[in-house]
């Protein structure tokens, strides 16, 4: 197979355009960044206002006493439809709750990955969240999809709030090791500005993202 | 793409002379730059970053043979197929083979600006493969059959009243002039292509040696739906966008998008590893990785290696007044700006890409701005040298230029030409700038008035007013 060929001609291609024959090995790795020692508390508060700056609604929990907020802001959206991952709970009684707050009925990944019309909200707990760049982590992993993140007109992710970490490093620390498949970070809804640099959400993915904080 | 930018002083003539083109450039470099600087006003880290990233890519790029070969290794043990391309021709035989043997009848594409050096699409198409750009502006530009015009913004010279009439003509949709109703109508038509592509293709604007990963950025969320979705993934990307380390990335995340559009991160960072693993509920089952030498390689062992650290955010662009006039299009391949200047006469040859090196005033505005501190100024600079070293500079230029090497030489033959110069401005213009000159110096004095000599050469003013103050 010209593959394997070509990828060794390449690496000794390389070694001769670098002069290098069997030199050095890799440098030592850079000085790990000095985490923040942020209390919780201004973590989630640097994370909702950075949240917030990129067009993000934050919620704070309790589930319940969101409710009528939440189910007023999708209605406002045109929602029809709830789906989310079928191993996760939070996701699954939020979005139980929330049949009562609207015209809203009850649907599956699998249904919307095939294509149905209906205008729908995608539910999933969070894997984490980033403080300094407002930014919701999502993972592909074992029943967590991302299709509700994915697929949805407005995607509600619920964020533990001890999940909440200040920097980037510590997220990517988590997972250096065996990374999944697909790690997503999201910052906001889906947008564009490629018409006459007007920006305009819902280019492919959410036009609104909710994170409810519990 | 077969380059045109040995055609760069008719293409730009061509791209002055558009007033659509005209009005898109000005407001969007404008724009960018603003957002620009205020993102990195607002990021006090911003140099301490520049420097780092600057640091990375050239421990990257000294040791690319170990740090390539543990992508490879990492990539292939979590089930992707990695490719190397030496040649275009050679990419787009693998494309195509990728595409047949996996039976793929539609694929959905995401930016790649790597691609579109191997004339990528052609590839699949003439494979039997229908291939749909997905971002918004390539999607656009691809329905209007143009090459894209901005790294970022690839269809910036569009109004979107020509969008609409586009859209109408090739999808059968109503007319408006509403954007969101624009953006709703590709939504809706691409959405379909999603969710029934066998392949989906995105470049890379990261590949992290020590996990396998390739990592994508995106605003509009094309980049994870063709990688979430389609049964197959195919990355390309060029064998310079390793990065040693997946703790490296938060670095390059923090400068990319604030270099490119003043964010402090784009809605979408897809980092992807491998296959969809046993129990995963989505992913790709075959991921394939093809990787482009084509040329960079020489790039490497020579005096332009920096050249390589850059990370495509677009901001030597915005910032150039070359481009800001012109635009893309006249660069006459597939990178614009100061880094095209730079970049396109090394990857298709000095003699295909003479007129480009110099398209710039030598403002030194894109080394100022690069996040991975390219000396863009510097590598223009050299490249001219090299153009007078390899015979590809006129005559006359070279003629003019000894000539004014040997003025500047000898400053009492410079005062003698400024007296001549300044009676001479008295004489014709009474000392006001020259609106019209003579071939062949008429090119100047088309667009922009010749300062006219001062009656006193510079010397002389400097002494006497020396004297004044005593």
């Amino acid at each position: 197979m010209t593959g394997v060929d070509e990828r060794t001609l390449l690496l000794r291609r390389l070694s001769a355009a670098l002069g290098r024959h069997g030199g050095p090995g890799e440098a030592a790795p850079p000085e790990e960044p000095a985490f923040s020692a942020a209390t919780e508390e201004e973590r989630i508060a640097r994370f909702a206002r950075a949240f917030t700056s990129v067009g993000g609604v934050i919620l704070y929990g309790p589930p319940e006493a969101a409710l009528p907020v939440l189910g007023e802001a999708l209605r406002a959206e045109g929602v029809t439809a709830l789906f989310f991952p079928p191993g996760d709970a939070g996701a699954r009684q939020l979005a139980e709750a929330l049949v009562p707050f609207g015209p809203f009925s009850l649907t599956t990944g699998e249904e919307v990955r095939g294509g149905s019309p209906a205008e729908t909200a995608g539910f999933r707990t969070a894997d984490a969240g980033i403080a300094e760049t407002g930014t919701v982590v999502e993972a592909s992993r074992g029943e967590k999809t991302l299709l509700p993140g994915l697929l949805s007109v407005v995607h509600v992710a619920l964020l533990p709030a001890a999940s909440v970490v200040d920097r980037m490093d510590e997220v990517f620390a988590l997972y250096a090791d065996a990374p999944p498949r697909n790690i997503s970070l999201i910052s906001g809804p889906s947008k564009t500005a490629d018409i006459e640099q007007t920006l305009t959400v819902g280019a492919h993915g959410p036009r609104k993202i909710i994170v409810l904080l519990v | 793409m077969e380059p045109t930018a040995r055609s760069f002083a008719r293409n730009a003539r061509k791209a002055l002379g558009d007033k659509t083109l005209q009005a898109a450039l000005g407001r969007t470099t404008g724009r960018f730059l603003e957002h620009r600087a205020a993102a990195v006003a607002a990021f006090p880290e911003f140099e301490a970053t520049r420097e780092r990233a600057s640091e990375i890519k050239m421990e990257a790029l000294a040791r690319l043979d170990l740090y390539l070969g543990r992508f490879i290794e990492e990539a292939s043990r979590r089930g992707a197929v990695v490719h190397v391309a030496r040649e275009p021709a050679q990419a787009r035989e693998i494309a195509a083979r990728i595409a047949r043997e996996g039976g793929i009848a539609l694929a959905v594409k995401s930016k790649s600006m790597a691609s579109e050096e191997v004339s990528f699409n052609d590839a699949l198409q003439e494979a039997g493969v229908e291939v749909v750009e997905s971002d918004l502006g390539e999607f656009i530009i691809q329905l209007a059959g143009e090459p894209p015009s901005h790294i970022i913004a690839p269809a910036v010279h569009k109004t979107r009243e020509e969008i609409s009439r586009l859209f109408e003509r090739k999808l059968g949709e109503p007319l408006t002039d509403s954007i969101p109703a624009l953006v709703a109508i590709a939504r809706k038509h691409l959405r379909a292509k999603f969710l029934s592509a066998g392949m989906g293709v995105s470049g890379a604007n990261f590949l992290v040696a020590d996990t396998g990963s390739v990592v994508l950025v995106t605003n509009e969320g094309n980049g994870r739906m063709g990688t979430v979705l389609p049964r197959v993934h195919l990355a390309v990307a060029g064998i310079e966008k390793v990065i040693p380390r997946m703790a490296d990335l938060p670095t390059f995340l923090r400068l990319l998008p604030r270099s490119a559009s003043g964010q402090i991160l784009s809605s979408y960072v897809s980092i992807l590893t491998g296959t969809r693993r046993a129990g995963d509920p989505e992913g790709p089952e075959r991921m394939h990785i093809l990787l482009l030498d084509c040329g960079r390689s020489a790039i490497l062992e020579g005096k332009y290696r920096e050249v390589l650290k850059c990370i495509r955010c677009g901001a030597c662009l915005n910032s150039c007044p070359v481009y800001q006039s012109v635009g893309g299009h006249a660069y006459g391949w597939v990178y614009s700006g100061p880094i095209g200047a730079v970049l396109t006469p090394l990857l298709v040859g000095l003699p295909e890409a003479a007129p480009l090196p110099d398209a710039s005033s030598l403002c030194g505005a894109c080394g100022e701005v690069c996040p991975v501190k390219i000396p863009l100024p510097d590598f223009l600079l050299e490249l001219r040298a090299d153009l007078r070293a390899q015979g590809l500079k006129t005559p006359g230029e070279i003629v003019g230029m000894k000539g004014y090497a040997g003025v500047m030489k000898r400053a009492g033959m410079l005062e003698a030409l400024e007296r001549v110069a300044g009676v001479l401005a008295q004489f014709f213009t009474k000392g006001k700038p020259v609106e019209g000159l003579p071939y062949p110096f008429s090119g100047w004095t088309e667009r922009r008035d010749f300062p006219a000599a001062a009656a006193q050469p510079f010397r002389k003013q400097w002494k006497l007013r020396r004297g004044a103050r005593g």
